[in-house]
This record gives C-alpha cells, structure tokens and sequence, in this order.
C-alpha cells in the first residue's frame, strides 16, 4: 500500500517507516506537521495515511483536524490517527467527519505489530478501528433512553470487539464461539440499533457510530 | 499609640549619639547632616501645621455649622481638598528631608458619570482625607511641642556655649538676678562664664537625641495617619499580584512538564514498543524462547506507558490543554460510571491556565467521590461562570451523609479550593441528595 505518515518526532516517524517498509508498504510521503499533511494527502492521494494528534504548529489536537479537514476535501481518504492519548470525544468527531475508513488508536498499540498491520489495512479498506480504551469507556457509561442500553451484555461485547475493528472470525475467537453464534449477534445488534439492511462493512461503521454516541 | 510605637522605631534606624563609639570624620558628617535635616523638619514644618491648623479648623466649624443650609457642604468639600493638600506637602517634606518611603496616598476617585452633586460628596466619604484632617488637628499639638523643644535645646546650646562672646554686654545690675547666683554660686563673671559653658556643653551634646527623638514621634505619627494605609493597601495589592502569578506560574509550569513528559520519555518508549515489535517478527517462529522474551519487554513497556500516561492526567489533562475546559469537562463525564448531565456555562474564549486547572480538578475529585461513596444513579455536573467566579456544582440522588469533617474524599477537595482562595459548601442531609458547590475566583 501507499502510506503518507505524519509525525513531528523524527524518532517514531523513523520506527514507523522500517515497520511498515519491512512489511512491505512504500511509505510516499512523512511529514512533521498539519499543513504539510493535508498538502501530502491531496498531492499524493495514499491508500491510508497514519497521523500523530499532537503535531506543530498548534501543539494541540492539531493532527486529528488536519484529518478532518482531509475528508472534508476529500471524502474518499483513508486516516488512522495516533496517539499518547484516546479521547471518546476526538473519536466522536474523526468518525463522524465520514463513512469508515478511519481508525483511532493509541501508539502502543504499534507494539503488537501484526494486529497493528492488520488494523491499517483494515482502515485502507473502509472499515473502522477504535482503540480498546476508548471501547472500554464506552462500555461503562449507560443512558437509559439509548437503543445500546438495550443490547445484552453479549451483544454489547460482541458490538466494542467490532468497534476495534475486529472481522466476525476474530470476535468469535475472542469470546471461544462460534463464528455462526457471532453472525447472530451482529444482526441482533443492527436490528436493535434500527440500521438499514445494507453492506456489511458500512453497517458495522454505522453501528461503531452509534456506540460512540451513546 | 501601641500601633504608633512600632512606626516610631521604623523610619530612621541609625543609632543615637549616647551608644555611638568615638565617631569617626565620616559618622560625624552624617550626624550633623540629619541633626540639619531634622531641626529643619520640626522648625520649619511647624510654619506648616499652624497655617493647616487655622484653615482646617475654621473650614471644618464653618462648614459643619452651616451644614444646614446649602453653603456648608461645598464649604466642608473645600476644606477636605485644603486638608488633601496640606497632607501631601506633609508627604513631600517626610520623602525629601527624612528620606522615608511614603507611597502616594490613595483618595477615592469620583465616578465618570457622577453629577456635581455625588462629586462634592465623593471627597467627604474618602476615609483617607478624614485621616488627613485628623493629622492637621493632632500634629498642630505635636509639632507646637517639639517646636518649642527644638528651640529651646538650639538656643540653650547655641547661647550657652557663645556665652563668653556675647555674656559681658548684659547690663550687670544689682536687681538682676540670673540662675547660677539663684542656685548659690555667687554672681562673679567667670562662675557665670562656667555655668553656661556647661549649660551649653549640655545641651548641645543631647540636641542631636533630643531633635532625633522628636522627629521620630512627628514622623511617626505622619506615617501612622498618612500613609499607613496606602501602605497596607499596596501590600494587599503586591500579594494579590504575588498569588496570582505564583498560581499561573505552576499551572504553566505543570503543562510544560506534561509537555516534556510527552516529547521525552514517552516517545522513547512508543519507539521502543515498535522495535520490540519488529525484533519479535524478525525472531520468528523458530525462536520460541526469543518472542517469550521480547513479550515480555513488550509487557513491561507497555506497562510503563500505562503509568505514565495515568501519571500525565494527574498532572495537566492534555484535554484541557488542548481544548479547554468546556470539552475537559465532558471528557471527564464520559469516563464517569454513572451517567452525568453536563450543564457548562462558560465563555468560548479560554480562562486563565490555573482557574481551568483548578475547576477541572474540583469537578474531577467531586465526581470520583460521587462514584465512591454516594451510591448515586444519576448525578448532574453544572460548571458556569458568574461575575469572576467559575462555579463548580455537584449533585447526585445518592444517600447523602457526605461531610467535610469525617474522613471523606471531601477533605483533599477542600483543601484544593481554598489553595485557589475558594470557597467549598457541602450540602448532604442523610437520605440525599448531595451538593457539592465549589467557588473558583478568576483573580486579577
């Protein structure tokens, strides 16, 4: 794949780029700061970007704008964000800025470098990964009149193992079922959040989104 | 004059002639320079404290006589305004001849939209031209005194020791009857000559003391009535500004930590975690032993960043300093196990660092005690601004029983509002429900 990755830290802009060459990816494009980054993602239109939050010039939330700002001019474009830190509110906002196709995780998680991988080409893709912390979060707040808080505490593992952006395969691995019983869940789950029959992949965004904003 | 005492002692600190060693050329010089200064203070400031004395008193009876009809307020306003000026040259003389520290006095200012009516009154109700007024009429008596000290200890020294010059011109009748020959040391002209050389020695030798003395109780009280409170003021207002910016220092200071934090040691350990990661995949398959190994490295790292990640939060949220404290705040009821409505009522426009950082933490440990101890279902986070105030409120449907008192959370709480110069109301009748009310001031 074609990767454009955005980092002020030379240091992990550098692990970053013998991980994924060694993985076999051409890394077209790294860069320091979040005007460079949206001026590498519309000049070089990558398969998948990887960008940091805190980057020059602001020092801020300055990543996870430029990644917004991004699909905005380009709907299609493929982001997973980096970070030290997880926020449900920076993730409410990166998945709301489009249709799948972008990811939220913390950089430790680069450490375990195959789900990493596999959590890129899952983004590249159109689907959607959130950091387990964030999913975690999730699962302890409730609202009474959220169509989540009708999920069975099953349904509700099965539906924040999708929101990391595991494949049904995986989720059924995880809680040692079968990938039939997982199947079941999945379409319990749509049926109680109300989403339309429709492609598999945009469903199970949609339905990461409505967690979100429980 | 308890209080008076300890200004006495204050303003000139070198010591008096009676426990100076054998002065020098140099001490020597510098006695005489303040005996000069000083009798110039008391001779001449009592020219001053006369001409005051008549216009306050006659402008004060007047125009309190006449306060019944229209004429004695503007009268009154007048004298207060002459009583202003009479105290500044007063001021003047204590800063150029005795060299204190006298701060500019503090009148009230009228309002800008004040007709000339509230205007006359503005002066009568200022606290410091009472004190003012009060100064003419009290030094009028201290400086008629130290006056006729002054004068008496110049002449006695000035006349006793000139003696032999002058002594031979007076008229040496029969029916002259001069001190030495009342006190029975005969009436010859060389027992006079003695007499008053030694009169004069006397007073000449304490007239530096005696002047010094003087100056001190006339200064003293000038600064007691003064100044004293345009001192108190601007000390007030040093430590105001002192806090305020001891408070903003450490709130910068504890966001640039987690700054370093974040570029330093954090990165090195992401690094890390990537490396480890490769050199698992490079060891493969047929290294069991090897990937146990750097799984554990992998742990460890991992573990480490966990910590120090929990360890940033506590020092300066990232979300707070990025986003402020509207987004912080619901961040921080995102978190909460039981469900939070969040009512903010602040401006868009960032407040200074240590208020942000002072209510986010009130609401953060108010919410870690409501999830504790109060067995709540629902619980209401209501941040808003009024006047200078960031209000932080609390409430939950708990049990109640909460208390400042007993061993609660509740007590580090307070602890970090009044560090802020908050205030903290607990409000928890057993059976609940609970509120919990902190006052964050914005400051200056």
């Amino acid at each position: 794949m074609r990767i454009v990755i955005a980092d002020d830290s030379l240091l992990l802009r550098e692990g970053l780029q013998l991980l994924l060459v060694e993985a076999g990816h051409d890394v077209v494009a790294a860069v320091g700061d979040g005007p460079s980054f949206v001026d590498a993602m519309l000049a070089e239109r990558p398969d998948v970007a990887l960008v940091d939050v805190r980057m020059p010039p602001s020092h801020t939330d300055e990543g996870l704008r430029a990644a917004v700002e991004v699909r905005g001019r380009w709907p299609e474009a493929k982001v997973m964000v980096l970070s030290q830190y997880v926020e449900v509110s920076y993730a409410d906002e990166l998945f709301a800025s489009g249709d799948g196709g972008v990811g939220y995780l913390l950089k430790d998680r680069i450490g375990a470098i195959d789900e990493f991988l596999d959590g890129v080409e899952r983004v590249a893709a159109g689907g959607s990964v959130l950091d387990p912390q964030v999913v975690a979060q999730l699962m302890v707040r409730r609202r009474a009149d959220d169509p989540v808080a009708t999920l069975t505490p099953r349904e509700t593992d099965v539906l924040g193992l999708m929101a990391e952006g595991r494949s049904n395969a995986a989720i059924a691995a995880a809680l040692v079922v079968s990938e039939g019983a997982v199947e079941k869940h999945t379409q319990r789950i749509f049926a109680k959040l109300e989403l339309p029959p429709d492609e598999a992949q945009h469903r199970r965004v949609l339905a990461v989104l409505a967690f979100l904003r429980s | 004059m308890i209080g008076c005492m300890s200004f006495l002692s204050a303003p000139i600190t070198s010591p008096g002639p009676s426990v100076v060693p054998p002065p020098t050329s140099a001490k020597l010089t510098r006695m005489f320079r303040r005996l000069g200064r000083e009798s110039a203070y008391l001779l001449g400031g009592w020219f001053l404290a006369l001409v005051a004395f008549i216009v306050v008193v006659t402008g004060l009876s007047v125009g309190a006589g006449l306060l019944v009809t229209v004429v004695g307020l503007p009268i009154l306003t007048f004298t207060i305004f002459a009583a202003r000026g009479f105290a500044e040259l007063e001021r003047m003389q204590l800063r150029k001849l005795l060299g204190l520290d006298i701060p500019h006095a503090f009148y009230r200012p009228a309002g800008p939209d004040q007709g000339w009516f509230r205007r006359t009154l503005v002066p009568l109700t200022d606290p410091q031209s009472w004190l003012d007024s009060l100064y003419i009429l009290v030094s009028f008596v201290t400086s008629t005194t130290a006056w006729s000290f002054a004068v008496t200890w110049w002449a006695g020294a000035i006349g006793g020791l000139s003696f032999p010059v002058w002594g031979w011109t007076l008229p040496n009748s029969q029916n002259n009857q001069d001190l030495p020959e009342l006190l029975g040391f005969g009436r010859s002209y060389g027992v006079k000559v003695v007499f008053y050389m030694i009169a004069g020695i006397f007073f000449a030798g304490t007239l530096p003391a005696v002047i010094h003395a003087f100056t001190l109780v006339q200064s003293g009280l000038g600064r007691l009535l003064l100044s004293s409170r345009s001192e108190a003021r601007a000390q007030v207002d040093e430590l105001v500004v002192g806090r305020t910016a001891a408070r903003s220092a450490e709130a910068t200071a504890l966001r640039r930590l987690e700054r370093d934090i974040h570029d330093g040691p954090q990165q090195r350990l992401v690094r890390l975690t990537m490396d480890l990661g490769r050199a698992k995949k490079q060891a493969g398959a047929e290294n069991p032993q090897l990937v146990g190994t750097l799984d554990d490295a992998l742990r460890q790292t991992q573990d480490t960043l966990d910590e120090l990640r929990a360890l940033s939060r506590g020092i300066a949220p990232p979300i707070l300093a990025d986003r402020g404290l509207r987004s912080a705040l619901v961040e921080l009821a995102a978190r909460s196990t039981i469900p939070i409505t969040v009512e903010i009522d602040v401006p868009a426009e960032r407040l200074p660092d240590h208020v942000e950082t002072a209510a986010y933490f009130v609401a953060s440990e108010a919410l870690t005690n409501v999830a504790k101890h109060s067995g709540a279902t629902t619980c209401v986070l209501a941040v808003k601004l009024v006047g200078t105030d960031v209000i932080v409120r609390v409430t939950d449907d708990g049990h109640g029983g909460a208390h400042l008192a007993k061993g609660h959370g509740l007590v580090g709480l307070a602890d970090r509002v009044r560090a802020g110069e908050g205030v903290l109301n607990v409000t928890s009748p057993d059976g609940g429900p609970t509120v919990i009310e902190a006052e964050v001031p914005c400051g200056s």
